[in-house]
C-alpha cells in the first residue's frame, strides 16, 4: 500500500536537501499549469521520468505505477469535457472538436503535473517535507501533529489490514450485509485502538519529560548550488522548449 | 473523489485554496488552543488523523461492483467537530497526495474545500438539526454521514463544472454532466457510508463510552 514511501527512503537522491526536490517539483507544477499543455505536458513527463528513474534510480515500474493511479478519475472526467450537453429541448449529447481539444489539453496538463508529484513523492520522504510547512506559516502545533500522523499511519495501516484479513478468513466478507457489519466492527475497533495508542504514547512521553513539544533530530543536508543551478536550467529548458514547439505546431 | 493533480486551471486551483484558507486558519487556531490547554490532545488528534488516513485505505463493498472507500468525513465531524476536522482533513489530504498519489498538490485547495470543509460542516449541521428536532441518534448519524458524503461529491461536481462549463449549456449543463456521472455511483455509496457510520457510532457508544468522554475538548456532539 505504501510502496511510494519505501522508494522515498531508499532512492539514490534521498540524502539531497529536500529543497532541491521541492524546487524541481514545484517549478514543474507551475510550468505545467501555465505553459501550453500540448507541449509542456509531455516534456515535463519526460523530464520527471528521467529525474526519477535515471537520476534517483527509482524503478521505472514504480514511476509508471504512480502515473497510472488516477486513471479512474481521468476516465470518468475527461470524456465529459469532450461531450457537451444541450438542455434547451430535451437532452442532447454532442461531441465538438473544441471539446475534444479541451479534453486533450486537460489530460496532458494533468499528466505533466502528475509526473511532478510522482517525482516528489518517490524521491522525498514525507518526514522531510512536513517541516517545510512551518515556512508557509502553519503553526508549530499543527506541523507536529502532521509529523505524528505520518509516523502513526504505518502502525494503524498494518493493524487495519491484519484485521481485515482475519475477518475475511472467518467469512466476514462473504455476503454484503455481513461485510458491512464486519467493516463497522473493524472501524470501531481501530478507533478504540487509536485512542489507546494515544494514551500509551502520552504515558511513555510523560515518563521522558514531555511538556508539549516533541523534538527530533533532522540530519543536516547542505543545499548544493550546482544542483540548484542544474534544476533551474532544466526548468528553463522545458519552458523554452514547450513555447518554441508550441509555436512550431501552430 | 479526489480531483487529480493538474486537472484544475491555475486560477481555479488558487481560488479554491484561498476559499479554504479561513477555515484552515480557524481550525489551526482551535488546534493550537486545545493543544496548549491539554498537551495530550496533540497525541489524540494525531491518532485521529492517522485513523482517518487508514479509513480511506479500507475498501467498502459497492453496489456497482467497483470498490470504493469510506470518506469518514461524517464520523470525523460528529466525533471531533468540523473546525478540527478541517485541519486533520487537510493533513490527511496532503499525505494522500504525497503517499498514495490520490489528489494532488495543485488541487489540494479544491479537495480540502470539498472533503475537509463542505462535507464535515454539512454532516455536523445535519446532525445538530436532526438532534434538535428530536430525531433518534441513529437517524441523525445516518443522515449526517450520508448527506456529508453527498455534499462532498456535489461540491466536487460544482468545482469541475465551474472550471469546465459546457460550451453549449454553460455551467448548468456541466453540473448536470459531472453530477449525473457521480450520482450513479455516489448515492448508493452515501447510503452505505451512512449505515456504516451508524454501526460504528453504536459500537463506540456501547463499548467505548470512556474514550468518547476523553474527546471532551473537541466540540463533538455524540455525548
Amino acid at each position: 500500500m505504501l510502496a511510494i514511501d519505501r522508494h522515498a527512503w531508499t532512492n539514490r537522491w534521498r540524502r539531497h536537501h529536500p529543497g532541491e526536490h521541492l524546487l524541481l517539483a514545484g517549478g514543474g507544477l507551475v510550468l505545467a499549469l501555465t505553459l501550453p499543455p500540448l507541449t509542456a505536458g509531455p516534456l515535463l513527463c519526460l523530464l520527471m521520468a528521467g529525474a526519477t528513474v535515471v537520476g534517483a534510480a527509482v524503478p521505472m515500474r514504480a514511476f509508471l505505477g504512480v502515473m497510472a493511479l488516477p486513471t479512474g478519475f481521468m476516465l470518468t472526467s475527461a470524456p465529459f469535457l469532450a461531450l457537451s450537453l444541450d438542455l434547451r429541448d430535451g437532452l442532447h449529447l454532442s461531441c465538438s472538436p473544441a471539446g475534444a481539444t479541451l479534453a486533450l489539453e486537460v489530460t496532458l496538463r494533468s499528466l505533466g503535473a502528475l509526473s511532478c508529484l510522482a517525482f516528489l513523492a518517490l524521491t522525498t520522504p514525507v518526514a522531510e517535507l512536513v517541516p517545510w510547512l512551518r515556512r508557509l506559516g502553519v503553526p508549530a502545533a499543527v506541523v507536529e501533529i502532521a509529523l505524528l500522523i505520518y509516523r502513526l499511519i504505518f502502525i494503524f495501516a498494518e493493524r487495519a489490514l491484519a484485521g481485515q484479513q482475519a475477518q475475511a478468513a472467518r467469512q466476514g466478507y462473504s455476503t454484503r450485509p455481513r461485510s458491512l457489519k464486519s467493516l463497522g466492527l473493524l472501524i470501531a475497533t481501530l478507533f478504540q485502538r487509536a485512542l489507546e495508542r494515544a494514551r500509551r504514547l502520552e504515558v511513555g512521553l510523560a515518563a521522558r519529560g514531555y511538556v508539549g513539544e516533541l523534538r527530533v533530530l533532522t540530519p543536516e543536508r547542505p543545499l548544493s548550488r550546482r544542483r540548484l543551478a542544474g534544476i533551474g536550467g532544466l526548468l528553463l529548458a522545458v519552458a523554452l522548449g514547450s513555447v518554441l514547439l508550441d509555436r512550431g505546431l501552430a | 473523489m479526489h480531483i487529480m493533480e493538474g486537472f484544475l486551471p491555475p486560477v481555479h486551483a488558487a481560488v479554491w485554496g484561498l476559499a479554504s484558507l479561513p477555515f484552515l486558519v480557524m481550525g489551526a487556531r482551535s488546534v493550537a488552543r486545545v493543544t496548549r490547554e491539554h498537551p495530550r490532545a496533540k497525541l489524540l488528534l494525531a491518532s485521529a488523523g492517522a485513523f482517518a488516513f487508514v479509513l480511506s485505505a479500507l475498501k467498502i463493498p459497492s453496489v456497482t461492483g467497483s470498490c470504493s472507500h469510506p470518506t469518514g468525513t461524517g464520523l470525523g465531524a460528529i466525533l471531533f467537530g468540523p473546525a478540527v476536522m478541517a485541519v486533520l482533513g487537510a493533513i490527511v489530504l496532503l499525505f494522500q497526495a504525497l503517499l498514495l498519489a490520490h489528489g494532488g498538490l495543485t488541487t489540494l485547495g479544491a479537495n480540502i474545500f470539498s472533503m475537509a470543509i463542505a462535507g464535515p460542516w454539512v454532516a455536523y449541521g445535519v446532525f445538530r438539526l436532526a438532534r434538535t428536532l428530536g430525531g433518534p441518534l441513529a437517524l441523525g448519524v445516518f443522515l449526517a454521514a450520508a448527506l456529508g458524503n453527498l455534499a462532498t461529491y456535489l461540491v466536487t461536481s460544482v468545482q469541475l463544472a465551474l472550471a469546465f462549463p459546457d460550451p453549449v449549456s454553460g455551467f448548468l449543463g456541466a453540473v448536470t454532466k459531472f453530477g449525473s456521472v457521480f450520482a450513479l455511483t455516489q448515492i448508493p455509496l452515501a447510503i452505505i457510508e451512512g449505515l456504516l457510520t451508524v454501526l460504528v457510532v453504536n459500537l463506540l457508544i456501547q463499548f467505548s463510552r470512556d474514550d468518547l468522554d476523553e474527546l471532551a475538548f473537541a466540540p463533538g456532539v455524540v455525548r
